[in-house]
């Protein structure tokens, strides 16, 4: 009789830019060291100052197995333009990063540093899978609901800044890239993909969107609720927000605004009353498990959909638990080839 | 006292000592669960570290060389262990053990747990014998004192290190007397040579490796047997085609394939160590009509691997710094892990 087969993974090369990143690049070693520690089927491909990531390394344990390190000798930092920055800088981190992943070398890239050099690196070294037209960003925003077989709190929201004027054409691209993207990683089979509109009707919204309605509505293959409005967003009626780039940037901006606004009210309300801070106090046990569950740093980064290679944005702020999900968030992207599955998608 | 297994008539023109647990065999014994089952394996079921038994068969395939192991595992697993050398096709030339039975006895529990007080005289003594031109290599792990006892062991037989600061470490570590006494009569019969060239430590408990810095260039930690083997290659103890040979038995039974092994590569690079030569020696050997090579294929692949882990780098490192070490100050790596002066790695 023989026993069951256990399969084991396939190794996965992920490049990570280490500069450029709010923390500091130890921060994005340390990261690397745990996922070489945590998942001996991903090798991490470390992209940046040798030195500063050689001294961070040495401090940090690690599997010196699954660790590589590619020199470059610039990056580019939050507060550059990222055209300027990258014509002035050929070699910046997030520029060799992707060509390495476009040359094969690495089968994903993983940046948490500025997000446009980061889109722009990847336009510049990657090809658009056949029937996108512009790629989009994601990103993911916690929710009341859980979704799919890891109860995944967060949703996906794209558009959020890539393409600032989406037609027709690219919503529809988008939600067929968002709805595979959300199978694979929230292992939902079928996710809820929605437009965002100023109403729930058919009718509601620009002629874009009207259309896109339209077209979505006749797709076996896309499990389309309809429209949503801003208010579903945070209650996660839909696993996938579609949105053009405009929108979704103007949109994540405001809930960003809502929950800073929120922390610092909760932070008066402490100072200002005892009878306000034993309340608080009362509630610090939920409290905790809505930031438990909402945890931006246990989903790692979102995606840069529609390029024939895998790019996953990690947040500027993103410290090496985060990093280390970021990793472990695009090697299963890798494994479950996303890229297939969009292409398919967008042929049925 | 056992004979030695072997009787070789020429004078050793290399020495290589190992230790056992989590050096040449994968052993936990963290719980006492652990020990219990690492007490009662049998031969067949001790797992070597890969390429480690691949590593001995090759040094010892040069003839002129010494193998001595001293284990801190007790007297009692003799059989089981040579048992195990045997099946792998090891042979030994010294194999020493420790009496814990001994030392319990005796109401020595310090020495039950203790290291310096057992393997530093056991290794000089076994250095009295030896010739005073013979080269020595050494082969310990993060998981005790192996970095401190065998530097401590190349310094003091190179007179780098004097009598008061070999009191106060014996002191500090806690050393009886009798095995204090020890250390001080083999020391003072060994002739004053450099012999150790160099000291390796597995990383079993993936200690970070600027853990060692203090210790010198001499320690190298690594990650593999494979890494030892380049090392190696590099200091003229193994040729290119030996190398390749660790290689190909670490990818045929420890699942290692050619990313593992140039980032192996790479790793010791980052670190300092010249491996130019060394990657030049290996890509000849690639080329040539060895069947073994033909085995490989498509490893050669592994050149292109190697070339490009040299190239990320841009300029090498420079070599890290050859220093004096100050072993009254690293104590604390001597001490048992859970002793109250033992900081965390």
């Amino acid at each position: 009789m023989g026993g069951m087969v256990v399969k084991q993974p396939q190794p996965v090369t992920i490049a990570f830019d280490v500069m450029g990143t709010d923390h500091g690049p130890a921060e994005v070693v340390r990261g690397a060291a745990q996922l070489s520690l945590d998942s001996p089927h991903i090798h991490a491909l470390l992209v940046g100052d040798r030195t500063l990531i050689d001294n961070a390394l040495a401090e940090t344990k690690h599997n010196g197995e699954r660790i590589s390190v590619q020199h470059a000798a610039d990056f580019v930092g939050m507060d550059e333009k990222p055209g300027e920055a990258l014509a002035r800088k050929p070699n910046a981190s997030v520029a060799v990063a992707a060509r390495l992943v476009a040359e094969g070398e690495a089968q994903a890239l993983v940046s948490a540093g500025n997000t446009g050099a980061g889109v722009l690196a990847c336009a510049r070294h990657f090809q658009l899978i056949p029937g996108v037209r512009r790629a989009a960003l994601a990103t993911v925003y916690p929710t009341r609901s859980v979704r799919g077989a890891k109860e995944d709190p967060f949703s996906l929201i794209l558009d959020v800044g890539a393409t600032v004027e989406a037609t027709a054409d690219d919503l529809v691209t988008f939600a067929v890239m968002g709805s595979q993207y959300a199978r694979i990683i929230s292992r939902n089979e079928r996710p809820k993909v929605a437009l965002l509109s100023n109403g729930v009707e058919p009718q509601k919204g620009p002629p874009r969107v009207v259309e896109a309605h339209a077209r979505l509505s006749e797709m076996k293959d896309i499990n389309f609720i309809g429209n949503v409005e801003g208010i579903d967003i945070p209650k996660g009626t839909a696993d996938v927000i579609v949105t053009d780039g405009f929108t979704g940037n103007v949109c994540l901006k405001m809930l960003e605004g809502v929950h800073e606004t929120v922390v610092e009210l909760a932070q008066y309300a402490y100072k200002e009353s005892l009878r306000w801070r034993a309340g608080l106090a009362m509630l610090s046990s939920g409290i905790q498990r809505i930031k438990d569950i909402t945890d931006w740093n246990q989903y790692g980064g979102a995606p840069i959909l529609g390029f024939d290679r895998i790019f996953i944005k990690a947040h500027g702020r993103s410290k090496a638990r985060a990093i280390a999900n970021a990793g472990k968030v695009a090697a299963k992207v890798v494994a479950n080839n996303l890229g297939s599955s969009i292409r398919e998608g967008l042929q049925k | 006292m056992s004979l030695p297994d072997r009787i070789d008539p020429r004078p050793p023109r290399r020495i290589y000592r190992w230790d056992l647990d989590k050096t040449y065999l994968q052993t936990d014994f963290d719980s006492l669960k652990d020990l219990l089952r690492t007490a009662f394996q049998k031969a067949h079921e001790k797992v070597a570290i890969p390429g480690a038994s691949a590593l001995i068969r090759e040094l010892s395939e040069n003839g002129d060389s010494r193998l001595c192991i001293v284990s801190g595992s007790p007297k009692q697993m003799r059989a089981v262990l040579e048992e195990k050398l045997k099946l792998d096709g090891v042979r030994w030339d010294e194999f020493v053990l420790k009496d814990n039975i001994g030392n319990l006895l005796r109401g020595r529990f310090r020495a039950l747990r203790g290291q310096v007080g057992y393997k530093l005289p056991a290794i000089l003594e076994s250095r009295v014998k030896a010739p005073a031109e013979a080269e020595e290599v050494l082969f310990g792990d993060d998981a005790e004192a192996d970095a401190f006892i065998y530097s401590l062991f190349a310094d003091l037989i190179a007179g780098r290190v004097d009598e008061r600061v070999l009191s106060q470490v014996l002191e500090a570590g806690g050393v009886y007397p009798d095995d204090a006494e020890r250390v001080r009569a083999a020391w003072k019969q060994i002739p004053v040579a450099d012999p150790v060239r160099r000291i390796f430590i597995h990383l079993d408990k993936l200690t970070p490796p600027a853990h060692f810095t203090a210790y010198g260039p001499r320690v190298v930690p690594i990650f593999n047997y494979f890494q030892a083997a380049l090392v190696l290659l590099a200091d003229g103890h193994l040729s290119a085609p030996q190398v390749l040979k660790i290689a190909v038995e670490m990818v045929q039974t420890a699942g290692h394939n050619i990313i593992t092994l140039s980032n192996s590569f790479q790793d010791l690079l980052r670190r300092g160590l010249p491996l130019q030569q060394a990657a030049v020696a290996l890509s000849q050997a690639l080329e040539g009509p060895n069947k073994l090579l033909a085995a490989m294929r498509p490893m050669p692949d592994i050149l292109s691997a190697f070339s490009k882990r040299l190239a990320a780098l841009g300029t090498p490192p420079p070599p890290p710094p050859v220093q004096a070490v100050d072993y009254v100050s690293l104590i604390h790596h001597a001490l048992p892990r859970n002793h109250k002066g033992r900081t965390k790695p």
